[in-house]
């Protein structure tokens, strides 16, 4: 399932899977995606424990950051293509910093960490779409 | 002492020869004998006296002078049993044929002294067993009636003999001739060859004359032997006789020449002395190598601090076990270890030459410890510095790593708390309050980016994840004015990688900083083992090598790698900056 223009649709409420091994930003995140309406379906803070989380609970979206401890956010993000869910990658490090990976990855984009909104992860994905 | 001994045989030997020669004129009619063949005989023996005394002058040590003299007169004594005074006759018949077990002995113990082999042991037993026992065996048995081989008719009478038989006197000449010179001329011949075949380079051309010589000697003394059992014409039996003649001479000439050899190698040693003072040390070896007429030499020079030898590059040389293979000369200076000489064990035969050579060198050696351990202490400096560069780029991952997950993270929650606060405030608050919050939510924007700016200069994650091709293109997409990029390189060492990024970062930010350029260009190409970063700009020009503090650490910082950093730069022809890494593919 594309995430698509349903999270344009007041009614619905998408569901987010947060993988990041910062506690902090997991924290952060939740809560301000969650003032916005979406509803935060689960939290990994690893590569691997992320990706199988995502398969199981086969979220709308996964917000991805790069930087994990076990593994590559790219590489969970290749590993995802298959699942219905939408990744978006993030990191408090510049795009351009990970050169021509973040196009390679599968995801549908990227977000630079302190720029995460609710407004910016639809208009990514409404360009996406 | 030695010396009046060696005078006394020389008289003995000289006066010995002078009887041999008037015992076989004088009993030998012609055509058995003739004054030339006569002269010939004694000449031959002279030859090994000769031989024989200068080499037990030069070497006393050694055996083999002693064992030439002895041959001389045992080459001398066959010529006393044609005697026919019967205690002459009997006792020289008896001892005549050791001559040829005693050439054997000299031709196989030559250079040593020595016959270490089994082989060549056994076959000497055997061949002085022969030269005894069958001469006691026909004189015990021997008929005077009888004709004895290469005698004439006349009557010599045996002081020894016990049962006097005709028949038994011809076949036991005959078993003789079948055993000294078929067989076990043959086996000599074998054992010859084997010693040559088994020889170290420098061994066989000293043994090749040698055994020329031996062979000789031993065809000779088959064809004798077949000679024996047919009905031979006299001028075949006198021409072999030259051919003997010959090969005997040759084996002393040989053993001489050799001597000749080493002393001429000795004499040279002089002009190694002036060669060595103009031969750098890594050339050491080949001089040492020719003097000693030994290309297999090796030469490793001690290194108190490590405890090691070492060759005139530095490199670690393995002393090997001595062996039949390779022997091992140490030099020492002022009692301590200066350096070792790997070379052919057949040196140790000549070790007035291994002492000259070893003294001659010396200094040279010296000279060449210290050369080595000033190259072992570079290439120590080079790997220090290598691995600074390499600690210094760790500590810049590790630094930039920790800005990322600390500081980083806590600003990044702080700002997405700080939007929740704005999204619970919503529209209608406190206008006051709103302004605030977008101050501070403005303002912690610019510390993510001044700290993801700071940690990107201190090492850009983007070379850590992607390469130098991605990281260039980032930085020049970063930069305020047009830089292009071309540069398709696969992925190297990190430290190497790192060393590329930074000269062309450093150049670039030159660039915007001093050059008024409006374009640049940045290339990286990786070719022949060597990373080659280029930054190139149309600016002003009249950039200095030593101008930057910035530049100049990079500078050093290629060069701890083996490489360099070269600037053209002249006013108004905008400034062109070369970095070349080794990057060892």
């Amino acid at each position: 399932m594309a995430f698509g223009a349903s999270p344009c649709d007041d009614s619905h409420v998408p569901t987010v899977l947060i993988v990041d091994d910062h506690r902090a930003f997991r924290a952060s995140a939740r809560k301000l995606l969650e003032l916005d309406g979406f509803e935060v379906v689960g939290e990994a803070e690893d590569g691997a424990s992320g990706a199988a989380l995502a398969k199981e609970l086969e979220p709308e979206l996964v917000l991805l950051d790069v930087a994990l401890p076990d593994t590559s956010g790219f590489d969970v993000a290749d590993e995802l293509r298959s699942t219905r869910s939408t990744v978006v990658l993030v990191s408090s490090r510049d795009p351009a910093d990970f050169g021509p990976k973040v196009a390679a990855s599968g995801a549908a984009g990227f977000i630079p960490k302190e720029q995460l909104t609710t407004a910016a992860i639809r208009e990514l994905l409404g360009e996406a779409a | 002492m030695s010396r009046s001994i060696r005078t006394g045989v020389a008289v003995a030997g000289l006066v010995v020869g002078v009887l041999a020669y008037e015992v076989q004129v004088n009993n030998l009619p012609e055509p058995l004998t003739t004054p030339a063949r006569s002269i010939a005989s004694v000449v031959a023996a002279w030859t090994f006296l000769v031989a024989g005394l200068i080499a037990w002058r030069r070497r006393p040590e050694n055996r083999l002078g002693v064992l030439m003299v002895l041959t001389c007169f045992a080459l001398l004594a066959h010529q006393f049993r044609y005697a026919h005074n019967p205690l002459v006759f009997t006792l020289f018949f008896l001892l005549g044929e050791l001559g040829y077990a005693l050439f054997s002995h000299v031709a196989l113990a030559y250079p040593s002294g020595r016959v270490t082999d089994p082989l060549e042991r056994g076959f000497l037993g055997l061949a002085y067993a022969v030269a005894v026992v069958f001469p006691l065996a026909i004189l015990l048995v021997y008929d005077a009636d009888h004709h004895l081989r290469f005698f004439d008719p006349t009557r010599r009478d045996d002081l020894i003999v016990v049962w006097s038989n005709a028949d038994a006197t011809r076949i036991l000449q005959n078993v003789y001739a079948v055993t000294a010179y078929g067989i076990l001329a043959a086996i000599f011949i074998a054992l010859i060859v084997r010693k040559v075949l088994y020889a170290t380079p420098r061994a066989r051309r000293v043994l090749v004359p040698l055994l020329i010589a031996a062979v000789a000697a031993a065809l000779w003394a088959i064809l004798n032997g077949i000679l024996t059992f047919t009905t031979n014409p006299p001028s075949i039996t006198y021409d072999l006789f030259w051919w003997q003649t010959a090969a005997l001479i040759a084996l002393p000439l040989s053993i001489l020449a050799g001597l000749l050899r080493a002393r001429l190698a000795r004499a040279h040693v002089g002009d190694l002395v002036l060669q060595l003072e103009q031969t750098p040390p890594n050339g050491i070896r080949d001089e040492l190598a020719r003097a000693l007429d030994d290309p297999t030499l090796e030469v490793g020079l001690w290194l108190p601090e490590r405890r090691a030898y070492v060759d005139g590059e530095g490199r670690s040389v393995t002393v090997p076990e001595e062996g039949p293979d390779r022997a091992v000369t140490r030099i020492e200076n002022d009692g301590r270890p200066l350096a070792v000489l790997i070379h052919d064990p057949m040196l140790i035969e000549e070790p007035k030459l291994l002492e000259a050579v070893a003294a001659a060198a010396r200094l040279a050696l010296v000279n060449a410890r210290l050369a080595a351990e000033v190259n072992a202490q570079l290439e120590k400096v080079k790997e220090s510095r290598s691995r600074l560069v390499a600690a210094a780029d760790d500590e810049r991952r590790r630094i930039e790593r920790d800005i990322h997950d600390g500081a980083q993270q806590r600003l990044v929650a702080l700002a997405l708390e700080l939007k929740s606060a704005q999204r619970r405030l919503g529209d209608g608050g406190d206008p006051e309050l709103e302004q605030l919050l977008a101050s501070t939510a403005d303002q912690l924007q610019v510390a993510v980016e001044e700290l993801r700016e700071l940690a990107r200069g201190i090492h850009p994650a983007v070379l850590t994840e992607s390469g130098l091709t991605a990281a260039l293109e980032a930085l020049a997409s970063r930069l305020p004015l047009p830089v292009t990029v071309d540069a398709a390189v696969d992925r190297l060492p990190p430290d190497i990688e790192a060393t590329a990024y930074f000269v062309a970062s450093e150049a670039l930010q030159n660039v915007v900083k001093h050059s008024g350029a409006t374009k640049a260009g940045v290339s990286a190409s990786q070719a022949d083992g060597v990373l080659v970063v280029q930054v190139v700009d149309d600016g002003v020009g009249g950039a200095r090598t030593n101008g930057g503090s910035g530049l100049r650490g990079l500078t050093d910082r290629v060069e701890a790698q083996g490489g360099r950093v070269s600037i053209e730069s002249v006013p108004g022809s905008g400034t062109r900056v070369v970095g070349e890494i080794p990057c060892g593919s």
